[in-house]
């Protein structure tokens, strides 16, 4: 690990104010990421601003049909949240599952979905569920959030505040993990919302996307056998050690059908 | 007593350290004026050094020193030994030994090896002077692969050795084994990998070094399995005399055969101690871990089974390429010859059997043993090849089996490899090991999980191996005037509970409280000699030592008991903790005994004050021979290829178990990583760049809790070996033996319907699901 100042504002504004002024700033979240890339020597910010004391970014509330979690919400806290369970059950399973206990008590929404490693949990739900990222300067929804390998619409310096999630009416997650790491080698959300059908697979390419052809044949008739005879292109999947975009491929088809039924 | 007697479980007290974080491993030491080391490895796979520059990093804050091959070079120091009981080729000469230095000289052959060691004030400032040593690489083709290594035109990993061919190796009978397959009704024949793995230890290698000026002694703490062989190697290269370096091993956390060896870093460490007169720590991070600790198997097999019409075995003929990376290690090139020829065949009767190996070099850290070295890999190779006769012949895998176990009436018995079998039943087993496996309930629970979409299989694994490691081991007993003793072996535990089972035997033989005993193992000075743990021999040799060493101080009590009874030392009997003699029925206490042997004015004639402190040295005259039976029950997915243990039975054939809790410990830590191998793990370079791809634990997949079935051991205890005082035949490295194939034929057995008759090892979902789909390709 490089040198490094360190520091731990009380408000967004403080926050902001000591990001404006310091050479090369990096926000810190739960630090799941950032921390072990400093440690390898890969990252080498001047300045570290802990956002772990921040109050506006605490807090999970419920506002009618919709669940806000706020930014720096750890993962357990998501997974153990009553109104996270009661709202949309399939957050708080796929919450649960995210790495180890160690990670689930440190590891953050807003860090996860800054970050947006192609193989994290997080970026699936926000898609399939049609989120809204309220930043400290505007909402933006979940799929103009995610625009490619770690890569995400937030500006320089702006900060996530808070996700909100409308309720669906069905959800589930289904994830296969990555032996070694455990993160989803694929994993597949599903999310019934009135008349709309999202799908939103992770893991498998650069970036989070959407299964458009499996949600054209799930609305019509949301079970596991209108996925029957869609096949999945390995066009634009990952290929690596542990899974070809053969094998990619062939999860999403059978994830996918397993979280609908799971969604019931 | 008898509560921590041999045979007794009693519950490990190093844990009450181990598990409140109070242990003392290496990073734990802190010694005033500490420095840091760090190493600088090779990014390349092959590559000559064309110049080193360490000018600007000498100049970094903090910077005390920076040790470079130039530096090995002026000081002519030497390279560390190979020590391959296997040493001659076939046609006679010697192996091809390349020299291995401490640090790259003007060519690095493998991604990790070091370079320099800079030596600084603080941690963080050594790591950026690191940053800026400069080496001009010109990089060399690499070949990672022992097959393509032997091909013409490979890359020529030494200029000075042809074909990169280290050794070859043959054992048994050529002729009759040719004979018995041209007369054979069924000819069986299959290739296979056991494939690169590594050891994964909890705690990274590190060592402390230092020098005092005054005494020209040297001062070794590092995290090793082995302190005396090592102290040799390191003394060797730096030239001075063993009685020079004092090499202490603290608590370690996990070896498996990776902390054997002699590694470069601690003789980096040694001279740059000397150079800067301060006491200098090195610490391994798990990235270096995977790059430079030593791996293990990675054997490319061809084996082939001759059987009659009847499915008895004919002969069995099997041809291994090993790769040893890119030089001989400690003892490297033993593993693909020796090492895995011994215990061929595993418990069967097979009149003829032939056995060839070739150790290879390589562009890939180098090989030396890890958890059975050899053994393993023979187990897996026979029990795929009977489960592929048996689909072969249509006859059912446990028949076939059970027809052609060794009977227990043939033993003892010296296999064609030469392996000197005493004592056994493997048929009765066998037959225990498949009467716990509940076979009559797998109907139904083949049919629940078929209801859930999933396959289900089951397969049963006998093994044999075989004990190795030093022959010799040191144990000695001091006692105190309170009844205390402290006793030193040289063998040593890393984490296996020597420190709890040690003093049982002691216990057990002496009658001496069992809390007032003080273990000290892996310290130069404490005993003489010491073959530290590998091959299983703690308990075997080490063990036995302690009990030779109990009994020689039994001797002597029972004369000081005699003495101060006044009676004859032979009617002395020592029962819970006290001589009575038999003929008057008076009795002393062993504390008094002890309390007795510290005052002359008690002592007999001839007896010096301190008289029972004794001191031994065991050897083993041949070594034990470890067998059991495991059976496994798997569940495979084949939408994903996902493959769950569900439950695994054991039998196992330890001979006398001391510490049967601990026994169990190692039958189940053994099954993780045979597990680990099976399904998961496995060292990957890069065909191209020879770069470590699996350098992390975000990529080289270790087997966790929710990885291991549900598991039901037992122990065969009725033929304890007479190859021993103690009649123990080594329990650490059967579960590697027994799980692997196990495990691998159970997947196969699950999917015979789909057509799937082999898949190489590490069985990941990926390559599960890839053969179903091939298969089901094929049969359309």
């Amino acid at each position: 690990m490089y040198e490094f100042e360190y520091h731990q504002p009380k408000s967004l504004e403080e926050a902001t104010k000591l990001f404006a002024d310091a050479d090369d700033p990096q926000f810190m979240a739960g630090g799941q990421t950032i921390i072990p890339v400093m440690k390898q020597r890969l990252a080498m910010p001047s300045d570290i601003i802990d956002l772990g004391k921040i109050s506006d970014l605490q807090g999970i509330s419920v506002d009618g049909g919709a669940l806000t979690i706020g930014a720096m919400t750890h993962h357990n806290e998501v997974a153990g949240s009553d109104e996270v369970r009661k709202a949309i059950p399939a957050l708080a399973e796929l919450a649960s599952h995210i790495g180890d206990p160690a990670v689930r008590n440190r590891g953050t929404i807003g860090g996860s979905i800054a970050n947006n490693d192609p193989a994290a949990d997080y970026p699936a739900a926000l898609v399939a569920l049609g989120a809204t990222v309220q930043t400290t300067s505007r909402e933006i929804a979940a799929e103009d959030f995610f625009t490619a390998m770690f890569e995400t619409a937030l500006d320089e310096g702006e900060m996530i505040v808070n996700v909100t999630f409308p309720a669906p009416e069905k959800a589930a997650y289904e994830k296969f993990p990555n032996p070694a790491s455990r993160y989803a080698t694929t994993g597949v959300f599903v999310a019934k919302t009135g008349e709309s059908v999202r799908v939103a697979v992770t893991g498998a390419g650069a970036c989070v996307f959407r299964q458009i052809d499996f949600e054209k044949a799930l609305l019509g008739d949301f079970s596991p056998s209108a996925l029957d005879g869609l096949t999945v292109s390995t066009d634009g999947l990952n290929s690596d050690l542990h899974a070809s975009a053969e094998y990619r491929a062939n999860l999403i088809s059978v994830l996918a059908k397993r979280a609908v039924k799971h969604a019931g | 007593m008898e509560k921590y007697g041999i045979g007794q479980p009693v519950r490990r007290k190093e844990d009450v350290r181990f598990l409140t974080g109070t242990g003392t491993y290496i990073d734990d030491i802190k010694p005033d004026n500490l420095i840091h080391a760090v190493v600088l490895r090779s990014p390349h796979a092959h590559a000559k050094i064309l110049d080193l520059d360490t000018s600007e990093a000498e100049t970094m804050p903090g910077v005390l020193c920076i040790v470079t091959g130039k530096d090995w070079v002026a000081e002519d120091f030497q390279p560390m030994p190979t020590k391959s009981a296997v040493n001659k080729k076939i046609d006679g000469t010697p192996l091809n030994q390349p020299p291995r230095h401490a640090i790259a000289i003007d060519r690095v052959r493998y991604v990790g090896e070091p370079v320099a060691l800079i030596v600084a004030e603080t941690l963080v400032q050594a790591q950026d002077a690191a940053e800026v040593v400069e080496v001009d690489y010109e990089e060399l083709e690499a070949v990672t692969d022992q097959i393509k290594a032997l091909e013409p035109g490979a890359p020529q990993i030494w200029d000075d050795i042809e074909g990169n061919f280290c050794i070859d190796f043959e054992l048994g009978d050529k002729e009759g084994t040719g004979k018995a397959f041209e007369t054979a009704d069924h000819v069986v024949k299959l290739k296979l990998r056991n494939q690169c793995v590594t050891a994964a230890p909890i705690e990274t290698r590190g060592a402390i070094a230092s020098y005092d000026k005054d005494t020209g002694k040297y001062f070794l703490q590092n995290a090793t399995q082995n302190v005396h062989a090592n102290r040799d190697t390191f003394a060797s290269v730096l030239k001075i005399p063993s009685e020079d370096l004092h090499h202490m091993a603290p608590d370690v956390g996990g070896g498996f055969g990776a902390k054997n060896s002699g590694y470069p870093e601690p003789s980096l460490l040694l001279y740059a101690a000397k150079k800067t007169d301060r006491p200098i720590k090195w610490i391994g991070d798990r990235n270096e871990s995977f790059a430079a600790d030593t791996h293990g198997r990675d054997q490319a097999t061809t084996v082939e089974m001759a059987l009659d019409k009847d499915g008895m075995f004919l002969g069995l003929r099997t041809r291994t390429v090993g790769n040893i990376g890119a030089y001989c290690w400690t003892v490297g090139p033993f593993t693909p010859t020796g090492g895995s020829a011994r215990t061929q065949g595993g418990p069967y009767y097979i009149p003829a059997m032939h056995y060839t190996g070739i150790a290879a070099f390589t562009n890939t850290m180098p090989l030396d043993p890890y958890r059975g070295a050899g053994r393993p890999e023979g187990s897996f190779q026979i029990e795929r090849i009977v489960e592929l006769a048996a689909r072969e012949l249509g006859m059912d895998p446990v028949e076939l089996r059970r027809k052609n176990l060794m009977p227990a009436d043939s033993l003892p018995r010296k296999t064609p490899m030469g392996l000197d079998v005493d004592t056994g039943n493997f048929p009765e087993v066998f037959e225990r090991t498949l009467k716990m496996s509940d076979r009559a309930g797998f109907a139904k629970r083949f049919e629940e999980s078929a209801r859930k979409g999933l396959r289900r299989g089951f397969a049963i694994a006998p093994y044999l191996e075989c004990t190795g490691g030093g022959p010799k081991e040191f144990a000695g007993v001091k006692f105190g005037k309170d009844g205390s003793a402290t006793l030193r072996v040289g063998s040593m535990s890393t984490g296996m509970g020597q420190e709890t089972s040690m003093p049982q035997i002691l216990s057990d033989t002496l009658g001496i409280d069992f809390e007032k005993i003080t273990y000290v193992q892996g310290d130069t000075d404490a005993t003489p000699i010491g073959g530290g743990h590998g091959g299983s021999r703690n308990m075997e040799v080490g063990g036995s030592a302690v009990l030779q060493c109990a009994r020689e101080v039994l001797v002597k009590a029972k004369q000081l008991a005699a003495h101060l009874l006044n009676s004859n030392a032979d009617d002395m009997e020592l029962k819970e903790s006290v001589f009575t003699d038999v003929k008057t029925d008076q009795n002393v206490s062993m504390a008094d005994v002890v309390a007795a042997s510290f005052d002359q004015s008690r002592l007999p004639d001839g007896m010096e004050a301190g008289a029972l402190d004794t001191d031994t040295i065991f050897e083993r005259e041949i070594i034990s021979c470890p067998n059991g039976c495991h059976s496994a029950e798997v569940e495979v997915d084949p939408e994903t290829g996902t493959v769950q243990v569900e439950h695994m039975w054991i039998v196992d054939d330890f001979g006398t178990i001391i510490n049967p809790m601990l026994a169990d410990g190692q039958v189940m830590g053994g099954v993780a990583q045979g597990l680990g191998q099976a399904l998961m793990e496995e060292i990957v370079y890069d065909e191209d760049s020879g770069q470590l791809v699996t350098g992390s634990l975000m990529d080289y997949a270790l087997p966790r809790a929710d990885s291991m079935p549900k598991m039901e051991m037992a122990f065969y205890e009725d033929a304890p070996t007479a190859k021993n005082p103690l009649g123990v035949k080594g329990s650490g490295e059967a579960g590697c033996c027994g799980a692997p194939p196990a495990i691998v034929n159970a997947v196969l057995d699950a999917l015979k319907e789909d057509g799937v008759t082999h898949i190489e090892m590490p069985l990941t979902p990926e390559k599960v699901w890839r053969a179903i789909q091939d298969a089901k390709q094929q049969g359309a």
